[in-house]
């Protein structure tokens, strides 16, 4: 299953969800401000205190930011 | 081999501009598209208060720009967010823009590309870009919650974000290199803020950490001392470049890097029209935005009209 870490008031973070909902992609979805065990996953992951958006399948490769052509490698889009 | 559409319109740019004028040839009934590389909404997008365009009290810019988008779709516009452009053919007929994905054949063009946040000149700006060096305070200003925050900028940009950034910092320094150029209403506000620091005529000569930002090195330039400051986090909010790139090799530019037009948003090329603030003009407003898309789109049917006898 697809992770990302988001924001609510993040633009990009909302582009990100609306390019994997256009792509059928499932995804669970993380809110780093309102969850804070989810902002040290998402920390220790990328070595970042605060990075949003952030796509992983596996907690140890990522996407920060929506970089498309990042995103499309790392899903196999 | 990608995919070759034809359109009546390819409106490039989804910000107020653009969107208008998408709304506009949407209800002409024009087959329109379009194209955003970045964020719909552009430089509004993370506006938080938005106090003079008309018809709302306030609003903030990504609900007013997601209430033009609906418009325009209601009327049978397409946008897409996702596939970027990769190259423009202005000079011929019809006229080719390629994206990642397809090429699209367009019997107008209307730029409408605004304009990109400009980054903070300093070779530390890599070492700490997301490590204390940021550009979007609604994506990264949680992170700064009860620290210090420091905002680049002395324009309506940069004094909204400080504005904002005051509800999680417990000090902020406005720091800019000359004096204000942000709306008196703005200012004030920042200014009865007494967690606010404003630095005037002041610039920022270097950034300091070991992994991430812990202090700036300031210049008084009316002093002409130099200050260290601690800071956890600064946002960099210094003024805007047109976002031109794309086209340089087909139009003419501007000095300032704008496409020239009048206020018919003509270019030198028929049936290519620029609007808003990409366009070479005294006055780049929200409502002069709205104002060009609409003044394109009306136009770009006249011409679409006479092209078809």
């Amino acid at each position: 299953m697809v992770k990302i870490y988001t924001m609510e008031s993040c633009p990009y973070c909302a582009k990100l969800k609306r390019y994997l909902k256009s792509k059928d992609v499932e995804f669970e979805e993380f809110d780093i401000e309102k969850d804070p065990a989810a902002r040290e996953v998402c920390k220790k992951m990328t070595g970042i205190e605060w990075a949003v958006p952030v796509t992983t399948i596996d907690g140890e490769n990522f996407v920060i930011d929506f970089d498309k052509p990042e995103i499309d490698k790392l899903l196999c889009l | 081999m990608k995919e070759r559409i034809h359109k009546d319109v390819v409106i490039i740019g989804a910000g107020m501009a653009g969107l208008t004028a998408a709304l506009y040839c949407g209800r002409m009934n024009l087959d329109t598209l379009v194209l955003e590389n970045g964020i719909i909404g552009g430089q509004i997008a993370n506006a938080t208060d938005i106090e003079n365009y008309p018809g709302f009290v306030s609003v903030k810019g990504g609900d007013l720009i997601s209430t033009v988008q609906t418009q325009a779709e209601n009327f049978g516009a397409v946008v897409d967010e996702f596939d970027e452009i990769e190259k423009v053919t202005l000079k011929s007929s019809p006229k080719i823009i390629e994206t990642q994905e397809k090429i699209y054949e367009a019997d107008v063009v209307i730029i409408a590309s605004g304009m990109n946040r400009r980054k903070l000149p300093l070779p530390e700006e890599k070492k700490f870009a997301g490590r204390g060096v940021h550009y979007c305070e609604l994506c990264d200003g949680a992170g700064y919650n009860g620290k210090i925050i420091a905002v680049m900028g002395g324009g309506n940009a940069a004094v909204d974000a400080a504005n904002f950034l005051t509800k999680y910092a417990k000090k902020l320094y406005l720091i800019h290199r000359s004096e204000f150029r942000a709306d008196e209403v703005s200012q004030k506000k920042l200014r009865a803020n007494e967690k606010v620091t404003i630095m005037l005529q002041t610039e920022i000569k270097s950034l300091r950490g070991e992994r991430r930002l812990e202090e700036v090195e300031v210049f008084d330039k009316k002093s002409g001392e130099k200050k260290i400051l601690a800071v956890d986090g600064i946002f960099v909010n210094i003024g805007v470049e047109p976002n031109t790139q794309l086209f340089k090799d087909e139009l003419k530019l501007s000095a300032s890097g704008r496409i020239p037009a009048g206020e018919d948003c003509r270019t030198e090329i028929d049936g290519v029209f620029a609007a808003g603030d990409v366009r070479e003009k005294e006055i780049r407003q929200l409502t002069t935005a709205a104002s060009d898309g609409t003044t394109a789109a009306l136009l770009a049917e006249k011409f679409l009209a006479k092209l078809r006898g």
